[in-house]
C-alpha cells in the first residue's frame, strides 16, 4: 500500500516525546514480529484516546500485544478474563467491611488500571459486559453511590474469539461503536513464524521489555496527535467516504456522525505516528477498515464476504478530492 | 384472473391532493354540465377516499362496469350525442369518477392527473376569458403539486412539492410565451370545435313574435364592444342595425334565405351625405351571420362579409368566434330609393285575415291624414298620447296579437310597438319592415359596451323619394328608453319602471373596470391572430414575416431557452470548483499517460506511475510531494507555486 516515499515526513529532531514514540514502535516490533501495520493502528488508537477491540483466533498474540503495549508505554496493566460467571463487582471492585476500622472500605477491581485487557469479552454475560462498556464510556465507575474516577490515561483492549460462538454473548452492534478500532491480527508470515518457533519465548521477552516513555510523554503525544491539522480537502474526503457508506446499496447501516469523528481522530493519530507533515488520504485509508469495519452492517444482498472487503470496496469507489 | 382489490392506505397521503387537482380542474365545467355528473365525480372520489381510510376493498369489477355503462348512457341521453365540448367534458368527468373507483396504485393516479389536465384544457375549448389564465395557472399548479406529492415518498411536505411545481411552471412559462408569440397563426383554424347546439346564447333570435314572450330578461352579457375613431353619436342615434325582418305571418316577423343573400354593393344601394362615423366593433360570438352597424354602413373591412339586400352587414359564416371589423357609417343617407316593384309588394304584404281591427284603424287614420308623413306622425302621437305603456312584463297575446295589443292590453316593449307600427304601415299601403338590433351603449373609458339588454326592435318605412327611413315607435311611448340609454336609466330610477333594480354603484363601476380589462385582454391576447401577429413581427423588425421565419425564430428561442435552463441546472449540480492544486495535479496525471483510479491516493499513484509511466521517477515524487503539501499540509505557504514548477518540470 505504501508505494513510494512521497509522503513527507516531519523532522523529528530533538522532540523527546516523538523520540520516545519512535523507540516504543521499535521495541514493540521486536516482540511482535511482522505486524507493523496492526501495531501502528493499535498505537494510533491509543493516541486518539480510543479503545481497541482485537478479534482473532486464540494463539495469535492478542494478549501479548496488549501486554507489550502496556509495558512499552509504561502503563499499569490488568487483565480480566471474562467468563460466563463474571460479575460486575469482579470488574469494578466491591466494598468490604473492615472490622478494625468499623467501616466499609472499597476494594478496587481490576478495571482501575491504565491499560485493561478484557480477554474474551464475549464470554461474559451482558451485565458484566455493560459494566465494562460503561466504564469505557464514562471514564469513571459508580459503586455504592460513590463515583470513582478511573486512572488517566485509561485504555481498554478487549479481545474476542470469533470462531467459537457456543455459550457466548456477542457484543451488540450499538456497543461495538464504543471501540474506536477493531483489529484482526492474522497469521504471521512463514519467516516470522520460524523466528517465533526458534527464538525466545515472547512472555519472557515481555518481562525484560523496558518502558520507552512515561505517562507525561503519552499525554503530550495524545494532545499533539489531536492537534494535527486536517485540510479542507481531507475533510471532504472523510465526508465523501461517510456518505458512500450511507448510500451504498451494499450497506444497510452506514457510519454515524460519531463514526465520522472516530475516522478523523484515528486518521490524525495515524498521520502523527507516521510522522507525516499533514494528514494525508493515505492515513484515512490506512485506518478506514479498522475504524469503519465493525460499525457497518452489510446488506443482505451484499456480495462482500467480510466487512474488511466491504471497507476496501468503499475506498475503491470514492474519488479523493 | 382478477386483480386484488384490497387497499393498504399507501395512497392516503397523496389521494387528497389528486382529488383537489380533479376538483379544481373540473370547477370550470360545473356550470355547464348536468348536476348529476358533478355529484358522481364528488361521490366516487369521496367513496374512494373512505375505502383508503378503512383499508377496505375497491368495488367489484362488475359493479364498476355497470356503473360505467350507466354513466355513459346517462351522458348519451343527456346530450343525444357524445361529440362536442359539452358531452366530451361530461365524459371526461365520468371517466375520472370511474377511474377513482379502480385506482389502486400510483400508476392509476397518473391517469387521474392526466384526466385533470384534459379537463383543464377542455374548459378552454368552451370559452376563453381573462379569468381563464389564472384558472389555468392555478389548475396546472395544483395538478403538478399533486403529481409531485404522489411521486415523492410520504415524508415530503406539501410546501416542497408546491415549490417544485411552481419552479417547473416557471421554467415552462417562457417557452409557452415564445410559442404563443411566434407559432405561425393561420387564418383558418386546423380544426373547428363542435358547437353545442343545445346551449342557448342570449341575444337576438332570427325572428320576432311579439306576444309569445311574456317577460323579457335583461342580460348584462356583452353583445359587442365599439371603439369610436370619430366622436360617438348621441345616445338617441345609436341604432345598431342587425337583421331585417320583411315577412309577416300575422304573428311572426321573419327573414327568408333570400333576405340574407348577397345584395348590390353599397354604392348601388345607398347615397350618403355628411360626416361619417368611423368605428371598430368587436363582436362576441353569436353563431349567427349578421354583423351590427350604425345606420347606414357604407364601408367596412372584414374578410368573408358582404352587404345584404336591405343594407345590412352579413358574414358568410356564422360568427363562432369573437370577430372584429371596422365600419364607416353615415347618419344621413338615401337607401333603396329606386325600389323594385316586386320587392315593394313584399314589404306591403299582410296576411289577409289577420288583425282586421288594426288594418281598419290604419286605413281610417290614413284617410284622415294629408300624406304619409302626417299619417306616421298621427300613429306615433297615438302611442305617446293615448294610454299605451312600456313594460318588460306584458301579458301574453292571442290569435291576432296586433289587434289585441292595440285595443286591449296596450302594454308591451319594443317588439310590440315595432310590430304594430309596421303592420299599420302595410295596412295603409306603405312599405315597411322590422329591424332587430341594439339601441344605445355605454361608454367605458375609450370604448363603448353594448349589452344584450340593449337589444331593441324598430321599424324602417319606405317613403317616396327618401327611401327607407327609420322610425322607432318605442321612442314615442318611452322616450327615456332611447334618450337616456339603459345605463343612465338605471341610476335615474327610470329603470325601475322596466323592472330593474338599481345595483350598487360601486359594484357597477367594478364590473365596468373588469369589462375594460376583458376588452384589452380580448384585443391583445385572444385576438392575436394572423394580422396582429404579422404586425407584431414587423414591429419586432422582421421583414416580410412568413411562417418559415417565425418557426425559425421560435425554434431558436426555445432551443436557447432550454440550453439556458440546462446550463443553470448543470451549474447548480456542479461539484465545487477544483482548487488550483487539484487542477495542476490533474494535468500531471494526464501527462503521465495513466488514469487515476477511484480511491487511489497520490502516494499510491506515484508508486504505480514510477514503474508504468513515461515520466521520470524523481519528477513523479517531486510533483506528488508538492501536491500533497499544497493540498493537505496547510503550513506550506508557497506550495501551489512549487507544484506548478514541479508539474512543468515533469516531462518526458
Amino acid at each position: 500500500m505504501q508505494g513510494s516515499n512521497t509522503l513527507e515526513k516531519l523532522p523529528v529532531g530533538k522532540d523527546s516525546n516523538r523520540l520516545a514514540l519512535r523507540n516504543a514502535r521499535q521495541s514493540l516490533n521486536t516482540v511482535i514480529l511482522g505486524k507493523e501495520r496492526q501495531l501502528d493502528l493499535a498505537l494510533a488508537c491509543l493516541l486518539a484516546r480510543g479503545h481497541l477491540l482485537v478479534e482473532d483466533l486464540p494463539g495469535l498474540g492478542k494478549t501479548v500485544l496488549a501486554h507489550a503495549i502496556a509495558k512499552t508505554l509504561g502503563l499499569s496493566f490488568n487483565r480480566i478474563q471474562f467468563t460466563s460467571d463474571l460479575l460486575p463487582a469482579d470488574i469494578i471492585g466491591v466494598s468490604v467491611f473492615q472490622k478494625e476500622k468499623g467501616e466499609f472500605v472499597f476494594q478496587q477491581g481490576p478495571i482501575f488500571s491504565q491499560l485493561v485487557l478484557a480477554d474474551e469479552v464475549n464470554r461474559a454475560t451482558p451485565k458484566a459486559q455493560s459494566a465494562l462498556l460503561e466504564a469505557m464510556e464514562e471514564y469513571q465507575v459508580s459503586v455504592d453511590g460513590t463515583t470513582r474516577e478511573l486512572p488517566d490515561p485509561f485504555f481498554v483492549v478487549a479481545t474476542q474469539n470469533p470462531a467459537d460462538q457456543i455459550g457466548t454473548f456477542p457484543l451488540p452492534e450499538s456497543q461495538l461503536d464504543r471501540f474506536l478500532m477493531r483489529l484482526e491480527l492474522g497469521y504471521p508470515n512463514p519467516a516470522n513464524e520460524r523466528e517465533l518457533i526458534i527464538g525466545e519465548d515472547r512472555r519472557t521477552m515481555l518481562q525484560s521489555l523496558e518502558a520507552s516513555m512515561n505517562v507525561e510523554n503519552l499525554r503530550a503525544l495524545q494532545s499533539a496527535a489531536s492537534d494535527m491539522h486536517m485540510s479542507d480537502a481531507l475533510v471532504d474526503y472523510i465526508q465523501a467516504l461517510v456518505r458512500q457508506t450511507r448510500e451504498s446499496p451494499d450497506i444497510d447501516i452506514g457510519l454515524s456522525p460519531r463514526g465520522a469523528q472516530a475516522l478523523a481522530a484515528a486518521a490524525k493519530a495515524h498521520a502523527f505516528i507516521e510522522e507525516h507533515a499533514g494528514v494525508y488520504p493515505d492515513d484515512v485509508q490506512a485506518v478506514f477498515a479498522a475504524v469503519a469495519g465493525h460499525r457497518l452492517k452489510a446488506s443482505g444482498n451484499s456480495t462482500y464476504r467480510s466487512n474488511s472487503e466491504l471497507c476496501q470496496h468503499v475506498l475503491d469507489s470514492v474519488d479523493i478530492p | 384472473m382478477t386483480k386484488p382489490r384490497g387497499t393498504d392506505g399507501a395512497l392516503l397521503h397523496s389521494l387528497p391532493w389528486t382529488m383537489l387537482a380533479m376538483a379544481v380542474s373540473f370547477a370550470a365545467h360545473i356550470p355547464f354540465v348536468p348536476i348529476w355528473i358533478t355529484a358522481i365525480l364528488l361521490g366516487s372520489s369521496l367513496w374512494r377516499y373512505s375505502v383508503e381510510r378503512r383499508r377496505g376493498n375497491l368495488p367489484h369489477p362488475i359493479v364498476r362496469a355497470v356503473l360505467a355503462l350507466l354513466c355513459f348512457l346517462g351522458v348519451f341521453f343527456t346530450y343525444d350525442t357524445i361529440s362536442g365540448v359539452g358531452p366530451g367534458s361530461a365524459l371526461l368527468a365520468v371517466m375520472a369518477a370511474m377511474k377513482f373507483l379502480e385506482t389502486r396504485r400510483r400508476r392509476d393516479q397518473f391517469v387521474l392527473l392526466f384526466i385533470a389536465i384534459f379537463l383543464t384544457m377542455s374548459a378552454l375549448l368552451r370559452e376563453q376569458y381573462l379569468w381563464s389564465l389564472p384558472f389555468l395557472v392555478v389548475s396546472l399548479m395544483v395538478t403538478l403539486t399533486a403529481w409531485l406529492q404522489m411521486s415523492a415518498d410520504s415524508t415530503a411536505g406539501i410546501r416542497q412539492s408546491a415549490a417544485t411545481g411552481g419552479r417547473m411552471l416557471m421554467y415552462a412559462a417562457p417557452v409557452a410565451i415564445a410559442m404563443w408569440i411566434f407559432f405561425p397563426r393561420i387564418a383558418t383554424p386546423f380544426w373547428s370545435v363542435p358547437i353545442d347546439t343545445g346551449s342557448a346564447i342570449s341575444g337576438l333570435d332570427d325572428q320576432m313574435s311579439p306576444g309569445d314572450i311574456s317577460s323579457l330578461s335583461l342580460s348584462n352579457a356583452v353583445a359587442f364592444r365599439v371603439y369610436f375613431k370619430t366622436d360617438p353619436p348621441p345616445q338617441k342615434d345609436l341604432y345598431w342595425r342587425g337583421l331585417i325582418l320583411p315577412e309577416f305571418s300575422g304573428r311572426t316577423w321573419s327573414a327568408s334565405d333570400w333576405d340574407t343573400g348577397i345584395g348590390d354593393p353599397p354604392d348601388k344601394q345607398l347615397k350618403v351625405y355628411g360626416e361619417p362615423h368611423h368605428y371598430q366593433v368587436t363582436l362576441e360570438p353569436t353563431r349567427q351571420q349578421w354583423l351590427f352597424a350604425l345606420d347606414m354602413p357604407y364601408d367596412w373591412e372584414m374578410k368573408n362579409s358582404f352587404m345584404g339586400r336591405q343594407q345590412q352587414l352579413l358574414s358568410e359564416h356564422p360568427v363562432d368566434q369573437r370577430v372584429r371589423y371596422d365600419v364607416v357609417s353615415f347618419p344621413e343617407y338615401r337607401a333603396g330609393v329606386d325600389i323594385n316593384p316586386m320587392w315593394r309588394a313584399r314589404y306591403e304584404r299582410l296576411p289577409s285575415d289577420s288583425n282586421p281591427r288594426a288594418v281598419a284603424l290604419a286605413k281610417e287614420m290614413r284617410a284622415a291624414a294629408d300624406n304619409d308623413l302626417a299619417f306616421i306622425r298621427s300613429i306615433l302621437r297615438m302611442f305617446s298620447e293615448e294610454a299605451y305603456f312600456y313594460t318588460l312584463q306584458p301579458p301574453a297575446l292571442g290569435r291576432n296579437p296586433v289587434d289585441q295589443f292595440l285595443f286591449e292590453t296596450r302594454q308591451g316593449f319594443c317588439e310590440h310597438y315595432a310590430s304594430a307600427f309596421a303592420v299599420m304601415m302595410r295596412a295603409a299601403g306603405i312599405p315597411s319592415r322590422v329591424v332587430l338590433g341594439y339601441q344605445g351603449g355605454e361608454m367605458n373609458g375609450d370604448y363603448m359596451i353594448v349589452r344584450q339588454a340593449d337589444a331593441h326592435a324598430w321599424t324602417e318605412v319606405w317613403m317616396d323619394g327618401l327611401g327607407w327611413r327609420r322610425f322607432d315607435p318605442t321612442a314615442a311611448v318611452a322616450p327615456e328608453r332611447v334618450d337616456a340609454g339603459r345605463a343612465g336609466a338605471v341610476f335615474d330610477g327610470i329603470g325601475e319602471t322596466w323592472g330593474m333594480s338599481a345595483p350598487s354603484e360601486f359594484i357597477y363601476n367594478m364590473t365596468l373596470t373588469w369589462d375594460s380589462l376583458n376588452a384589452k385582454w380580448n384585443e391583445l391576447v385572444l385576438g392575436y391572430g394572423p394580422e396582429n401577429q404579422e404586425r407584431f413581427m414587423e414591429w419586432l423588425g422582421m421583414d416580410n414575416p412568413d411562417w418559415r421565419k417565425m418557426m425559425f425564430t421560435l425554434v431558436s428561442l426555445v432551443a436557447a431557452f432550454v440550453f439556458l435552463i440546462s446550463m443553470l441546472m448543470l451549474y447548480r449540480n456542479l461539484p465545487p470548483r477544483r482548487d488550483p492544486a487539484a487542477r495542476l495535479y490533474r494535468r500531471f496525471v494526464k501527462r503521465s499517460g495513466l488514469e487515476l483510479k477511484t480511491g487511489e491516493t497520490p502516494d499510491a499513484f506515484a508508486a504505480r506511475a514510477a514503474s508504468a509511466s513515461r515520466l521520470r521517477e524523481a519528477d513523479i515524487v517531486a510533483v506528488t510531494r508538492a501536491y500533497l503539501a499544497a493540498r493537505y499540509d496547510p503550513t506550506d505557504e508557497n506550495s501551489v507555486a512549487a507544484l506548478q514548477n514541479a508539474v512543468s518540470a515533469a516531462r518526458r
